[in-house]
């Protein structure tokens, strides 16, 4: 018997998925195309797209734990100042008490419930911390993963569309790119754009981990547009005469984005990784604001002595990427019609 | 089914942490006498991390202080330190005189040293290596250690002598110099019949051979030029009285025949420097002044220091070198003082990050760790251990101030942000280390008198700040607020590490605390860093630290020494380098410390920076190695070290550096 | 089939120019220099640094300079910062380090990841398929600098079975904790690449048609779903591979080893031009030829494409 391959993989364009660098690779089904009769089938698409996300449990698991993590970050810090006046920022007037303590203790041991999550080496309040973390994390996910998606979905789209000798030079960029050393891309931006608030700098931040994280999603969106682009709707558009552009981002656009879309969840965790990384190389977020990366690459360090450091900001971090992948993984058997059982 | 996986779920991560947290508790609830693994190595050989990645096994080309540490064991120079107290003690030199104001040397070298491959070590041999060290082309970074020698700093600037082309003469400096006090060393003054240069001893009872180099020497200085052209011109074209008298001469370039080291015979060496250094024995011990090979050299060029090529002059010699991982070296029976060498050789493992040198050194996979290895929240639990090294550095670290922009041009702005850090708590926080009031180190230098600096004061802090312009309020809640201040032109800037950014948040916190004014924190990739610092281009606040390269406290001093902003401060002063210079001349050692710190007290207060700690060394060695003593650069004559398999010889505690 | 490879093998020469000469200007860009340090040089000694390496020269004349040799015997030159090595000897002496890791951690990622992804498939949305994915998953959610050190503190700080860093050798313990480490990312890739390929294969026609025939469910499995579905993770497999030869900078810095990614991190915070400029036209290179030979292979495999 003749075995087929999978008849998906010719559908796409072969040196599209393999560009991809693990850090930011997707998972093979996200960058499926849709068949044309999905098309016709409108807005009953997106309602069984969600009658099948929630009928996934991880899914609806991860979606749970998101929004309920980014509340608690949102809401969390204003109520721990109210109740007990800790910020993330507040390090101890007294000399004893600007150390590490265990979480439920007071400085000479003894129960207390001022520090649930415990104190970090200045003596301020960990649970502040983490929570101010979950702010800078799912800022810098939700930004930079916004950052990439706007470039990307207008990168691939035109280069896609237009095709031919465009395409290819667009294409040759985005390898060029690719093969630039990050660090070195990151130390000349955080150093030509200097800003000395604390808010340009994490704007810096924003950017430079969405200029990198842009590539793979203009690879998908322009793979998803050229299997697109003969497709009727868009030839019976071009007859009657639609400018370029207007196809582009009116027709083309919106029929890429359940790939766009899933690809984006899956985005928001690697970004956050990768800002967790460039912490790591101490290139993150200025002190005193911390993100969960900064915070476990600080906590890395005094693991064998204060593990509070790492167990707490590192546990959330792992929680949020867990729900997010869970998610963005859901989301792409949503969409994916092929899964419809 | 759902609700079981959640349910499981949430156990493994549940049971996930408990174990983690069981496992890591129970390893740091250890009660152990000592941190980590006591097993001496089965051989006789001791295993030494010595921080980051060796540039180049050229001593002369590497600068860094993980780097000397390798040096001390391969390479020798005239002096080398001592084990506890860094003084140079006799090394290729078996002893040295010195003239009557320390500015000009005759060293004694010992007969029986040789090179690894068993050539003998001459003075030649020194004339070689220094002329090299200091040649333009060399490009060594240290090279500036040894401008003291006589025309030094001129070859090392490529600069020209002028000389007259018919009557050979040359001019001399000392009829262009503009400065009226210049006062001569007894190392260029004309040598007459009775000048006695040096005392008699047992051991040299007649002095050294005149020779023509040595007359030259005591000759009055040349006039040296820039030599490039364009330099030179716009160097002539401020000073007319010297374009008319360099016209029709010819440029002569410096050689490194010029400088003052002369091998008088095979075993002597002269040394003529351009002023009194009293320091300068000392100095010698740097590596820039060991022995490099003169034939391996000039074989095999920049690849002298492969393994298949090099030659070393130290008590252990190259076995293998695998760089980033290990560099292994052995005994060299070659060596003048082999018999007293105790280790059969030495293991030197290249690693920069602390955790990982101190989870090495707690498995018991290396003998002892670099200075600095214990991070600054480790040290609650490191610092009882009876392995650990407590001991003052040679090392301070400061605030350094952007003197030139406001609002921290006006002393009044950096005396109140130094009065407003509680330094005491501060030291109470870290523990280790000690505290510092100008820019000489604490402890180190026990002759030495302090500076008198501010105390902490924040009432006073507020008042100076409102002098200047930028009142202080106190809010209704108690806290301060100072709204004129132009908080978006301060920040500090600091290298990112994680040891910085605790100082920088607690620095940040005091003046919040204290001044109402949220100074930003910002830090960098260290080049980016060095970089703005260097060319003033950040705005109020920026780390400061340095480490002595010579026991002696000119070599803090001299950080504001010259104009150029080494000290990255943008403050200079001429009244502080006349003392300084005065200083120097004096031979009488408290005289000289008294008239060091008078200068010091200038630049304390012009406050152009706000001190902060003397560092502490805050390293581990293992009780079973002996003779390698926490001195305060963490510089290890390697001869001396061995391995102590009887438990009761061991060391329990910190080895006395005290006789 | 033949001009086409010809064909990317001449866009991948310019491609490759273009990534060295834009590196080049990022690290003009990048403030401080190779020979920045703490303590500030004297004027004359930067003088003299600045003339040995031509950095007084305009920006053309040293572009040129860095380039001309490239372009000539493909010669890097020497190392700023480690003075006197080559950076040719640098690449051939760190190279083998990252592969062997790299190329150890993929195939246990490989083992587990198919493992897991193959059981995820097989009892689609049952207990076993959430638990499988979730052991994958925590590959992708914990970092690698969290999940290195926590090794370290079981493995050898407490139980001190294995070694806590450094290279000890190619065929040693010290492999095994950087090995585990590096294989958690790629094993939940390879895990829901291959889950997502099964469950593909498993609904299609001609597996229905085995399983009809009356063939064995075991032989079903292994013969043919497992064959078909694991073409994503074929796929998948160049690019990680040329990743995980050329750099795995994390874990060579977790654990101190002298690999690729390590000596790239390094000559990026040291401003070390010409290795840089080496290491990362290594990496292009590789990168490119990856992405050729799965094209070719592509084109083996799936007769329906063509260039």
């Amino acid at each position: 018997m003749k075995e087929e391959p999978p008849d998906f993989i010719s559908r796409q364009e072969p040196r599209d998925l393999i560009h991809v660098p693990p850090e930011f690779a997707v998972a093979e089904g996200a960058v499926r195309v849709l068949d044309e009769d999905e098309y016709v089938a409108g807005s009953s698409l997106w309602k069984d797209a969600r009658r099948r996300l929630l009928k996934n449990k991880l899914a609806v698991f991860g979606l749970i734990v998101v929004v309920l993590i980014t509340f608690i970050s949102l809401l969390g810090p204003p109520i721990i100042k109210a109740a007990t006046g800790f910020t993330y920022d507040s390090i101890p007037r007294d000399v004893t008490l600007i150390k590490s303590i265990p979480p439920f203790r007071s400085a000479d041991g003894s129960f207390s419930w001022a520090h649930p999550m415990g104190t970090d080496n200045s003596g301020r309040d960990l649970l502040a911390r983490v929570l101010l973390g979950g702010r800078i994390s799912l800022m810098v996910g939700i930004i930079s993963t916004l950052v990439s998606l706007i470039i990307g979905v207008g990168y691939g789209a035109v280069a896609g569309y237009l095709g031919g000798r465009v395409d290819n030079w667009m294409m040759r960029l985005v390898d060029v790119l690719y093969s630039l050393p990050y660090i070195i891309l990151v130390i000349v931006l955080l150093a030509v754009f200097r800003s000395s608030t604390a808010v340009g700098q994490l704007v810096l931040l924003f950017i430079a981990l969405g200029s990198v994280s842009w590539l793979t999603m203009a690879r998908i969106v322009r793979g998803q547009v050229l299997s697109l682009k003969n497709q009727e709707f868009v030839v019976a558009a071009r007859a009657t005469g639609v400018s370029t552009t207007r196809i582009i981002f009116r027709h083309v656009v919106p029929n890429t984005l359940g790939p766009v879309i899933v690809y984006a969840t899956l985005t928001i965790p690697q970004v956050m990784l990768s800002e967790a990384f460039l912490s790591f190389l101490g290139f993150g977020v200025q002190p005193p604001l911390a993100s969960w990366g900064s915070l476990a690459a600080e906590g890395i360090q005094n693991i064998a002595i204060f593990p509070w450091q790492l167990i707490f900001p590192g546990v959330t971090m792992a929680l949020t990427l867990f729900s997010l992948n869970f998610l963005g993984d859901g989301l792409r058997d949503a969409l994916d019609p092929q899964m419809r059982t | 089914m759902f609700g079981l996986t959640i349910k499981q779920l949430s156990a493994v991560l549940f049971l996930g942490t408990l174990v983690l947290g069981t496992i890591s508790c129970a390893a740091s609830a250890s009660n152990e006498e000592f941190f980590g693994r006591t097993e001496p190595p089965a051989d006789n050989v001791l295993r030494y991390i010595s921080g980051d990645e060796p540039e180049s096994l050229d001593p002369q080309l590497s600068s860094t202080q993980p780097d000397a540490r390798i040096f001390l064991a391969l390479y020798e120079g005239l002096v080398e330190y001592d084990k506890k107290t860094l003084d140079p003690v006799p090394a290729i030199a078996e002893r040295w005189d010195e003239n009557a104001d320390s500015s000009e040397f005759v060293f004694h070298l010992r007969k029986t040293a040789r090179w690894s491959n068993g050539d003998p070590i001459t003075a030649r041999d020194f004339v070689y290596s220094f002329r090299r060290g200091i040649s333009p082309e060399l490009t060594s970074r240290s090279a500036s250690l040894a401008y003291y020698i006589r025309y030094a700093e001129s070859y090392n600037q490529g600069a020209v002598f002028v000389r007259d082309p018919q009557t050979q003469q040359f001019l001399l400096e000392k009829d262009f110099t503009t400065a009226s006090n210049t006062i001569i060393p007894l190392s260029q003054t004309p040598l007459t019949a009775n000048v006695v240069e040096y005392k008699p001893t047992a051991e040299e009872p007649t002095p050294d051979r005149d020779t023509p180099f040595h007359q030259l020497m005591h000759s009055p200085t040349r006039l040296t030029l820039p030599g490039n052209e364009q330099a030179r011109a716009a160097f002539l074209a401020k000073n007319p009285k010297l374009q008319t008298a360099v016209a029709g001469r010819e440029f002569v370039k410096v050689k490194g025949e010029d400088i003052g080291v002369e091998a008088i015979d095979d075993y002597t060496l002269r040394l003529s420097l351009t002023q009194s250094t009293p320091f300068f024995s000392g100095l010698l011990a740097n590596q820039f002044f060991r022995l490099v090979p003169q034939k391996a050299v000039e074989q095999y060029k920049k690849d002298w220091t492969n393994p298949a090529h090099i030659v070393t002059c130290g008590p252990f010699k190259m076995k293998s070198w695998r760089p980033y991982n290990e560099l292994a070296l052995v005994r060299d029976p070659m060596y003048w003082d082999a018999a007293n060498v105790h280790l059969d050789g030495i293991r030197f493992f290249p690693l920069a990050d602390q955790p990982t040198m101190m989870n090495l050194y707690r498995v018991g996979e290396v003998d002892a760790v670099a200075n600095h290895s214990i991070i600054s929240a480790w040290v609650d639990s490191v610092r009882f251990k009876k392995d650990y090294m407590a001991a003052p550095e040679a090392a301070v670290i400061y605030i350094v101030m952007n003197v030139t922009k406001p609002p921290m041009n006006d002393l009044r702005v950096r005396k109140a942000f130094d009065m407003a850090i509680d330094k005491e708590t501060a030291l109470k926080w870290r523990k280790i280390v000690k505290p510092l009031k100008g820019v000489t180190p604490y402890g180190i230098f026990p002759d030495y008198p302090e500076p008198k600096s501010n105390s902490f004061d924040p009432v006073k802090a507020r008042q100076l700040l409102a002098d200047a312009g930028f009142p202080v309020i106190q809010n209704s809640n108690g806290s301060y607020s100072c709204p004129k201040f132009p908080v978006d032109q301060v920040e500090y800037l600091f290298p990112s590490a994680s040891s910085n950014k605790i100082t920088a948040e607690f620095w940040q916190a005091q003046w919040k605390q204290n001044l109402g004014i949220t100074v930003p924190l910002r830090s960098m990739e260290f080049r980016t860093f060095a970089d703005f610092r260097s060319k003033l281009e950040y705005k109020g606040f920026a780390f400061g630290g340095w480490v002595g390269d010579y026991m002696d406290p000119f070599t803090f001093l001299s950080i504001f020494y010259t104009p150029e902003n080494d000290n990255n401060t943008g403050w200079w002063d001429q009244r502080y380098v006349n003392l300084l210079d005065e200083a120097n001349r004096i031979t009488d050692k408290q005289k000289r410390y008294a008239m060091l710190a008078q200068a010091e007290q200038i630049m304390v207060d012009a406050q152009p920076i706000i001190p902060i700690e003397t560092g502490t060394v805050n390293w581990t060695k293992k009780p079973y190695v002996k003779g390698m003593y926490p001195n305060a650069s963490s510089l290890f004559p390697w001869k001396y070290v061995y391995i102590e398999r009887d438990r009761s010889k061991w060391d329990y505690g910190t080895p006395s550096l005290a006789e | 089939m033949l001009r086409f490879i010809i064909r990317r093998l001449l866009i991948t020469i310019p491609t490759i120019f273009v990534v060295i000469t834009l590196t080049w200007g990022l690290i003009r860009l990048a403030p401080g220099n190779f020979y920045t340090a703490e303590r500030s040089i004297p004027k004359a000694i930067r003088e003299n640094i600045k003339e040995k390496y031509g950095l007084n020269k305009p920006w053309y004349v040293q572009y040129g300079k860095a380039m001309w040799p490239i372009v000539r015997h493909l010669d890097f030159g020497n190392s700023l910062k480690y003075q006197g090595q080559p950076v040719s000897n640098i690449i051939a002496r760190s190279l083998p380090v990252s592969a062997t890791i790299g190329l150890l951690a993929y195939l246990l990622a490989l083992i587990l990841g198919i493992t897991f992804g193959s059981i995820a498939a097989l009892k689609q949305n049952s207990a076993w398929d959430y638990a499988s994915m979730a052991v994958a998953m925590l590959g992708i959610s914990i970092p690698n600098f969290v999940v290195g050190p926590l090794l370290v503190m079981v493995f050898s700080l407490s139980l001190y079975w294995l070694p806590p860093a450094r290279w000890g050798g190619f065929w040693s313990k010290s492999l095994i904790l950087p090995v585990l480490t590096l294989s958690g990312l790629y094993m939940a890739y390879i895990a829901r690449l291959t889950r997502a390929g099964m469950l593909e294969v498993l609904r299609s026609d001609y597996i229905r048609t085995a399983r009809s025939k009356g063939l064995r469910e075991r032989d079903v499995v292994i013969r043919h779903a497992l064959r078909a579905g694991l073409m994503p993770v074929v796929s998948f497999t160049g690019p990680a591979l040329a990743f995980l030869l050329t750099g795995t900078v994390v874990v060579e810095r977790i654990f101190a080893l002298p690999g690729l990614g390590n000596y790239f991190i390094q000559a990026s915070l040291n401003r070390d031009e010409p290795l840089i400029i080496g290491i990362v036209a290594f990496i292009a290179i590789t990168l490119l030829l990856m992405n050729l030979l799965v094209d070719i292979a592509y084109a083996y495999l799936d007769p329906r494409i063509r260039y």
